[in-house]
């Protein structure tokens, strides 16, 4: 039996494992260097001279820049995609369609940066860079925000669907007919029924999704960039939290220098908004699910 | 009040613009599955159709006099002597063999022989010395041998590579190309199934043509051990515990609290923990299978004591009533009666657990298991959990950093290897489902 | 007696291969009120939604033979069933009210089907659809609360006032009192006897004193066939048929 709850403790020991193991880099980290600088500088330019300015500002606007991106592609899609198998679809096309898209989710990240990498951004800068189909120069090179973004859009779609899904059939078929039953059309139910219905338990897969673009590292690391900078412009390379940390900790690390531990300081940044998000959306959903048991 | 006498059949202009809207918003739903089919149709299409060619490989036949002159001056086969002769000095025997083969074809070029050896690649000298070196009695005799060539000629076999392409590329000309023509004419360079991409080891990014994927499976293969044998009974203990006999109070829910937010934990952040406590702390090696396993069991234990625990909670409780009711203890109805029905769910969650980590990379990147060329194959268990290596999914960053289309190719071909394994893994997860279903 | 609004000849309805509903033929009259009776699992509710062609929601669901709605087929396929489930409204077992306030709830069939020409007319159609679904007294100060805040029996009434205020001409209620204490259940009957002074209202009913305080024609069904239809007043005194006198005495059931 002792060993039974040890086994169950595991998850508790895992999580304290993470939460220690940065923080005590990143304590490391603040004693030589100022967290202000850290939190509210607007530069991130690490070198080797001893005078690196490491702000987590422009990587935090890379991340939610991409991230943004991102759930505009697969929100949109993966909802009316939702939709379409919950309310519309036949048996056949859902027995169909259904293991199709968790095949997609199915695929490692390392296939969606390669795509990135070697199909989409190239394929980008045919389409809007130098002497490229829309004759417009805004793409100097493949890597960007919209590469990033669009790519991680496509691994969303059945995160979002998937979910989106559970939660629609979860709208108890009493709401239906009664819609229905007063002469509204299906779309008429869809929107003005079943979607505000569901609107708490949707806006919950959205945060998971959001949690997850924002987490997400080979997609990044091998389509955003390596540039850090506050711009608005989409067809800029930028950077994110998760690929800093990845070009931080890589290579020749050298476990006294900021440089290096700021990586921890961004993980556990990293770790505390993810772990927010998860935390905000796991209880609106169990309480949207509550609702209708 | 509005008399409403009409007709059914009539129609509403009112009720046709809504049956509009109707289609329309049916139309969009639908135009949102087939967008996703046909990404997740172009996804695989890109893979399939860049990565096939890594499983291809060309070879140029040459007949090499293996001349004693340059391989054992002493002549008496002593191998130590034999191995001091360097890959240099297999060089001329090289070129010789390039020159015989521009008179046996009737090649028409003004490359001089040393040119046309440039076509093989470069690993070509290890291999001839290889061979000489597993077996000194050949020497002095004229082998048949068939050596990869360089990327850029397997290319240009491939179509990867063009005349064009090669404009302003110093590794390859055209009067190179017009001999490998007439050599593919001729039958001498021909392209075929690649086995040693799927069994061999990385190489240097100067001979991504001799680059293979089998090295890093065994380290794969190494970590989803480690993994298998870490969270299977871990994961199955604490789904019984949670199941079966935790009472509710705070810290069970804790516990689940807990167990729910680490499956959606980014992966990176148990790189850092990886790194952090494998490697600096307890000084594990860097790029050991053996860290990275454990790095992985960390990541996929909440996936299997979720995957367990909903295995067991579908076993009836009449079941668990009446194995206590013919007196058996709460220990031995779980464990005699409920887990091996809820062993077919729970095997399939483990499978789907560890397809997840088969496919994981992020974590890998920081305990160092890209970044290095895995170029030879760990020979015993301990080798395999602690010598450095890599990872399926690693190796594929790793060719793709390299930036060079060759090893595009290859990172492609190593995807399909990937998800191969990872069609045959869910294939399998879900062939127990169906297997062993049980309607109560 | 009026005209016949509604009537069914040679109804079947088929669940996949189970034979729901056999060969039913029924007239209903108009402004009147019609039970359905019979044991459980007889086939009233699926007789009924067939009326609506609320069967249609049911992929499985296949329906035989001609209904008819002031003469004309409701399953012609030119028939939209959305312009047929706008004249015959349906009040469903357990209340179902939105998610939204209590007058978007009302307000929401006369805003799809377009009934009002502007925000007081759309007002004025809410509030008297709650005053004849009594129940304007108890939430005229709270039409902003959500629906599903209300009691039971409210939520029931309010479900009623949602499907007249779209006006229809014929009103299904499948067992609209089953989930409601005997105080709601006698408001809900005084407003059936209400409505059926302008439209004709169906009613299931597991509950004899019910149909029979309510219903001016009664029908009976079991095993999916229609045994006995006729006067409310001679099934429950003068049954032709052994298996009505057996149900209503309380030998079937
Ligand atoms: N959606 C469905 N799919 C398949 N069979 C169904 C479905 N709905 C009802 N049935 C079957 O059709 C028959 C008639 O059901 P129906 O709901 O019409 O009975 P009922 O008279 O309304 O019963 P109750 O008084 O319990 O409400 C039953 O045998 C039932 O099992
Ligand atoms: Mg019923």
């Amino acid at each position: 039996m002792g060993l039974l709850i040890s086994a169950a403790s595991i998850a508790i020991l895992v999580t304290i494992g993470i939460v220690l193991s940065m923080v005590f880099e990143t304590v490391h980290f603040f004693r030589i260097y100022d967290w202000t600088n850290f939190f509210f500088g607007s530069t991130w330019s690490p070198n080797f001279r001893g005078d690196s300015e490491l702000a987590i500002l422009p990587l935090l606007w890379g991340t939610l820049y991409i991230s943004a991106v991102a759930l505009l592609v697969a929100v949109p899609v993966g909802l009316f995609a939702a939709v379409y198998l919950a309310e519309f679809a036949g048996p056949r096309v859902r027995a169909t369609a259904k293991p199709l898209l968790e095949l997609l989710a199915g695929i490692p990240t390392i296939v969606y940066g390669l795509f990135a990498l070697i199909t989409v951004g190239p394929g980008l800068v045919q389409l809007f860079g130098e002497g490229g189909f829309f004759g417009v120069s805004w793409m100097a090179g493949a890597s960007s925000v919209l590469t990033a973004g669009l790519v991680m859009g496509i691994m969303l779609i059945p995160f979002v669907s998937s979910l989106s899904d559970d939660i629609i059939n979860a709208v108890p078929q009493s709401l239906r007919d009664g819609s229905l039953g007063l002469g509204a059309t299906r779309s008429e139910t869809i929107r003005q029924v079943v979607l505000p219905a569901a609107l708490p338990g949707i806006v919950g897969a959205i945060l998971l999704a959001a949690s997850r673009a924002i987490g997400e590292t080979m997609i990044v690391v091998m389509g955003a960039g390596a540039v850090a900078k506050i711009s608005g412009n989409p067809f800029e390379a930028m950077t994110t939290i998760t690929t800093r940390i990845v070009s931080q900790l890589t290579g020749d690390s050298d476990f006294t220098s900021p440089e290096t531990l700021v990586a921890f300081a961004l993980g556990i940044s990293l770790f505390v908004l993810t772990l927010g998000l998860n935390l905000v959306a796991l209880a609106v959903v169990r309480k949207y699910r509550e609702q209708y048991e | 009040m509005t008399p409403r006498s009409r007709s059914l059949f009539a129609a509403d202009p009112q009720i046709q613009s809504r049956k509009r809207a109707d289609a329309r918003f049916r139309l969009y739903g639908l135009a949102a599955i087939l967008a996703s089919l046909a990404l997740l149709a172009v996804l695989l299409g890109t893979v399939i159709g860049n990565g096939l060619g890594a499983f291809q490989q060309s070879y140029l036949t040459l007949e090499v006099e293996l001349l004693e002159s340059k391989l054992d001056k002493t002549g008496n086969r002593d191998i130590e002597e034999i191995k001091k002769v360097t890959t240099f000095g297999y060089d001329p025997l090289l070129t010789a063999a390039a020159e015989r083969l521009i008179e046996t074809h009737n090649i028409q070029t003004d490359l001089r022989a040393k040119d046309i050896a440039k076509l093989l690649s470069k690993s070509a000298v290890s291999d001839l010395r290889d061979f000489v070196v597993a077996d000194p009695s050949q020497i002095g005799s004229t082998v048949s041998f068939d050596f990869l060539v360089n990327a850029r000629v397997d290319g240009y076999l491939k179509g990867r590579v063009t005349r064009e392409s090669i404009a302003d590329d110093k590794m390859i000309s055209a009067e190179q190309l017009d001999a490998v023509d007439q050599l593919v004419a001729a039958g001498a360079l021909v392209k075929r199934f690649n086995l040693d991409f799927i069994l061999g080891s990385d190489a240097s990014d100067q001979r991504p043509e001799s680059a293979g994927i089998g090295t890093a499976m065994l380290g794969s293969l190494a970590m989803m051990l480690v993994v298998l044998v870490l969270t299977l009974p871990v994961g199955v203990a604490a789904s019984i515990y949670l199941e079966e006999f935790a009472p509710k109070n705070r810290l069970t829910d804790l516990i689940e609290v807990n167990i729910s937010n680490l499956a959606a934990v980014p992966s990176i952040v148990f790189g850092i923990l990886g790194l952090a406590v494998f490697i600096n702390i307890l000084h594990l090696p860097m790029s050991a299978p053996l860290v990275g396993g454990l790095v992985l069991s960390l990541m996929t234990l909440p996936t299997i004591i979720i995957s367990s625990r909903a295995a067991m909670k579908s076993v009836p409780p009449s079941i668990r009533d009446a194995a206590l009711g013919v007196g058996a203890s709460r220990m031995q109805a779980v464990f005699h009666h409920v887990l091996p029905l809820a062993a077919p769910g729970i095997l399939t969650g483990t499978i789907i657990g560890l397809a997840q980590a088969l496919g994981e990379t992020a974590p890998l990147l920081l305990i160092g298991m890209v970044g290095f060329i895995a170029s030879t194959a760990p020979e015993t268990m301990g080798d395999a959990l602690l010598a450095p290596n890599t990872a399926l999914p690693a190796q594929i960053f790793e060719w793709a950093k390299r930036a060079d289309p060759a090893f595009y190719e290859r990172a492609w071909g190593g995807i399909i290897v990937l998800l191969v394994f990872l069609v045959a893994m869910n294939a399998i997860a879900i062939l127990l489902r169906r297997r062993f279903e049980r309607r109560w | 007696m009026s005209a016949s609004k509604i009537s069914a000849r040679g109804c079947n309805v088929f669940y996949g291969d189970t034979h729901a509903v056999k060969d039913v033929n029924v007239d209903i009259g108009s402004k009147s009120v019609t039970a359905f009776i019979g044991p459980s699992g007889c086939g009233k509710s699926t007789f009924l939604r067939s009326l609506n062609r609320m069967n249609d929601t049911i992929d499985s669901c296949r329906v035989e033979g001609t209904i008819t709605l002031d003469g004309e087929n409701i399953y012609d396929p030119r028939v939209d069933p959305v312009t047929l489930r706008a004249r015959v409204g349906m009040v469903f077992q357990k209340p179902n009210p939105f998610p939204k306030s209590i007058f978007d709830n009302v307000a929401y069939g006369p805003k799809i089907h377009g009934m009002a020409k502007s925000k007081s007319d759309l007002r004025d159609i809410v509030e008297n659809a709650l005053r004849r679904a009594a129940i304007w007294d108890e939430v005229k100060d709270r039409l902003d609360a959500p629906g599903t805040g209300l009691s039971g029996g409210q939520q029931q009434r309010l479900c009623i006032a949602r499907a007249i205020a779209t006006h229809p001409e014929v009103l299904l209620m499948d067992e609209p009192c089953s989930a409601l204490d005997p105080i709601a259940t006698f408001q809900i009957e005084e407003l059936i006897d209400d409505l059926a002074k302008n439209i004709s209202v169906v009613i299931v009913t597991h509950s004899m004193q019910q149909a029979a305080r309510v219903s001016q024609k009664t029908a009976f069904f079991h095993l999916g066939e229609l045994v006995e239809f006729g006067d409310t007043d001679d099934i429950f005194t003068n049954p032709s048929d052994p298996r009505t006198e057996s149900y209503i005495t309380g030998r079937i059931g």
